[in-house]
């Protein structure tokens, strides 16, 4: 019968610290009974795996006939071109676009990166497609890169530093400027024209100084205050 | 019963109560509603014995011998003649999910460890006092066949009687009949903050108290032992809230549980629930526990009575009377359900108490009998989830929670002794580990 010295509460023979503070028992009249069964087993059970939820399955059935009828179609009726390929594309990438809807236990992360990438994987089929100048790897491959990277440093920002609305808004504007620079960089390059900003300077410049005007605000409290005075619905 | 059966050549089949619809919605691959009951006997349990009960035991409770059916418009429970449900050894991590598509099917489980046989019920298919019941007549069966005489009554079933319809009825449908149906809508309130434990984890605290004590305790305050625990918890939480620092305070509320059978006379042995909210709000000023305890009980004696209770199952029973929402195919309704319960329902309480109150059995069944204990199963969101029951002078309260931390079970319980209340505490935590 020892109790806890912090809590006050009688603790069962078998406790070697309170379950309610982690106080360590020291009882020399009565040391910690080691041998008599716990009030709990100590097996731990196992969860049956679970199975593919119905959703899984009839979306991936539904997906894989789609694309499967279509390429038959291509390869034994409708000979022209290579259609089908359009088609299975989308059907692969609206069945990685569903993913997080699959399996809850994917991490978003791993999900948008495979977002982009099916992405990037259609403009190349496309490109494939109609071989065009080299549009492929000099602007769409590059752009979509660019696009997941934001993408994931934005949800990164969200899921990891809990932050106010406006820092995020912030953050968004910010890596809109940045887009859209090297958007018109790219199509520079792409042209062999000289590198300069003109159309995205407009851009920048207007995300700039709402950037500016939001850092100021989330800096300063009583201007946060003013404007939530001013602006409240 | 089997000749009975094929002279009716109809399976029967069962329609989810009003608040059984919701539980299978919430399933994730993590959670489920499950909760357990166990009766703690003064001897070892044998299980192969315990496996004879159960078999004997099953067949006179229809809806508890069921498997979980999937329709086009709504969820359904129908016969399981499958094999089983087997005991089990127990394990440390109680009330795991429970899959709609396990190989037998059951929806419910048996467990033995040393001198407890625990039960655990899947919650579309009864509410505690229904569960209560078939863990009691499968005591007493064991009883039996360990050669003690033991009567039926008291909540223990006769085997050779016929389940009556009474049992098996939804009675919501029945009692739902008030002419206004009051809006419902709650505050966010406090979320406990705390470390999430891994899946699968469930952690327990009980606390063994004695009943004369805590009735002392109580009547003391003038209030009833519910409405005391009510308090305790309230008061614990509004604590809790405080150590956090909290950027911005919110109310703290208790979902409670009121069994409808004291103001509804129904036999049955499915859900017959509804919940209600006390709570406390810290914004309004700082409460002392006397004030809390003036609060809730005056919530409760407001509340709680057969024309609120009511009005709370009536707008229960519209939304499933509503033929607009009939016809929406079951995934819809399931999606639409679990948004919710998520972004509302879950947020309108910082914690769960259950009290099951005052178990009565065979006076023949006491000698054998240790205890009763409850435990609310995993709560959905972060949390913990507070369950009592009493049987003779014994009172258990079992704490289940999914995050390391246990403040608001040690504040809990610290309350209980600084009014003098002996507590005896058993955990399944691991010790040792910081
Ligand atoms: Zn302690």
């Amino acid at each position: 019968m020892s109790y806890c010295v912090n809590c006050g509460v009688e603790l069962h023979a078998t406790c070697s610290e309170c379950p309610l503070c982690r106080t360590v028992v020291q009882n020399p009249r009565q040391p910690v009974d080691r041998d008599s069964p716990t009030p709990f087993p100590g097996r731990k059970g196992d969860v049956a795996p679970v199975q593919k939820s119905d959703v899984t399955i009839l979306i991936s059935i539904v997906l894989a006939v789609t694309a499967g009828v279509c390429g038959l179609l291509n390869l034994m009726v409708f000979r022209g071109n290579s259609w089908s390929l359009y088609v299975i594309g989308g059907c692969a990438l609206l069945w990685v676009f569903c993913l997080p809807v699959f399996s809850g236990r994917i991490s978003p992360y791993l999900s948008l990166l495979l977002d982009g990438a099916g992405i990037s994987m259609y403009f190349g089929i496309v490109a494939w497609l109609h071989p065009g100048n080299g549009w492929y790897l000099r602007l769409a491959f590059p752009l979509t890169v660019l696009a997941t990277a934001l993408v994931l440093l934005f949800a990164a920002f969200v899921r990891q530093i809990h932050a106010s609305v406006l820092t995020r808004a912030a953050l968004v504007l910010g890596e809109t400027a940045a887009f859209t620079v090297i958007i018109e960089l790219l199509i520079d390059l792409y042209w062999q024209a000289a590198l300069q900003i003109t159309w995205s300077a407009i851009v920048l410049t207007c995300c700039v100084i709402i950037d500016a005007a939001l850092i100021t605000i989330i800096r300063r409290t009583r201007l946060r205050e003013e404007v939530r005075r001013r602006m409240h619905i | 019963m089997n000749m009975s059966k094929r002279t009716n050549h109809k399976t029967p089949w069962y329609r989810l109560d009003l608040s059984a619809i919701v539980y299978p919605t919430l399933q994730r691959r993590n959670f489920s509603s499950v909760y357990r009951l166990t009766a703690v006997l003064k001897e070892k349990v044998e299980p192969n014995l315990l496996q004879r009960a159960v078999d004997q035991t099953l067949p006179r409770f229809p809806t508890f011998k069921v498997a979980m059916r999937k329709g086009v418009f709504w969820r359904y429970l129908e016969p399981n003649n499958r094999p089983g449900p087997f005991v089990e050894p127990d394990i440390m991590n109680p009330c795991m999910p429970m899959s709609f598509q396990n190989s037998s099917r059951y929806l419910i489980r048996i467990y033995y460890y040393q001198n407890r046989i625990s039960l655990e019920v899947f919650h579309s298919l009864s509410d505690g006092s229904g569960a209560m019941c078939l863990l009691k007549t499968i005591t007493a069966v064991y009883l039996r066949m360990k050669g003690y005489p033991i009567p039926s009554g008291q909540g223990v079933l006769e085997l050779s009687e016929k389940p009556q319809a009474e049992e098996l009825e939804d009675a919501y449908l029945r009692y739902a009949s008030s002419r206004v149906r009051p809006p419902r809508s709650r505050d966010k309130t406090y979320r406990i903050r705390g470390t999430r434990e891994p899946f699968y984890t469930l952690n327990i605290i009980t606390g063994i108290l004695k009943v004369q004590q805590v009735l002392s305790v109580s009547k003391h305050y003038q209030v009833s032992v519910t409405e005391y625990l009510n308090a305790v918890l309230l008061h614990a939480l509004l604590q809790k809230q405080k150590e956090d620092h909290v950027f911005r305070e919110l109310p703290v509320s208790i979902a409670m549980p009121v069994n409808l059978r004291r103001f509804f006379p129904s036999k049955t042995l499915r859900n017959f629930i509804t919940m209600v909210y006390p709570s406390i709000d810290p914004r309004m000023g700082e409460y002392t526990f006397e004030e809390i305890l003036l609060q809730v009980h005056h919530y409760m004696r407001y509340y709680i009575n057969n024309k609120f209770l009511n009005a709370d199952i009536t707008t229960n029973a519209a939304v499933t009377k509503n033929p607009l929402i009939r016809v929406v195919p079951l995934f819809i309704k399931d999606l639409v359900v679990r948004q919710f319960y998520k972004r509302v329902q879950d947020k309108q309480s910082s914690a769960g108490l259950t009290n099951l109150g005052v178990v009565e059995t065979p006076d023949e069944m006491r000698p054998h009998i240790e205890r009763f204990d409850v435990l609310m199963g995993q709560p959905f969101s972060a949390r913990t989830n507070c369950a009592v029951v009493s049987y003779g002078d014994t009172l258990s309260i079992s704490f289940a929670s999914s995050i390391v931390e246990a403040d608001v079970e040690r504040l809990f319980f610290c309350r209980l002794v600084k009014d003098g209340i002996h507590v005896m505490i058993e955990s399944n935590r691991k010790t040792g580990v910081k």
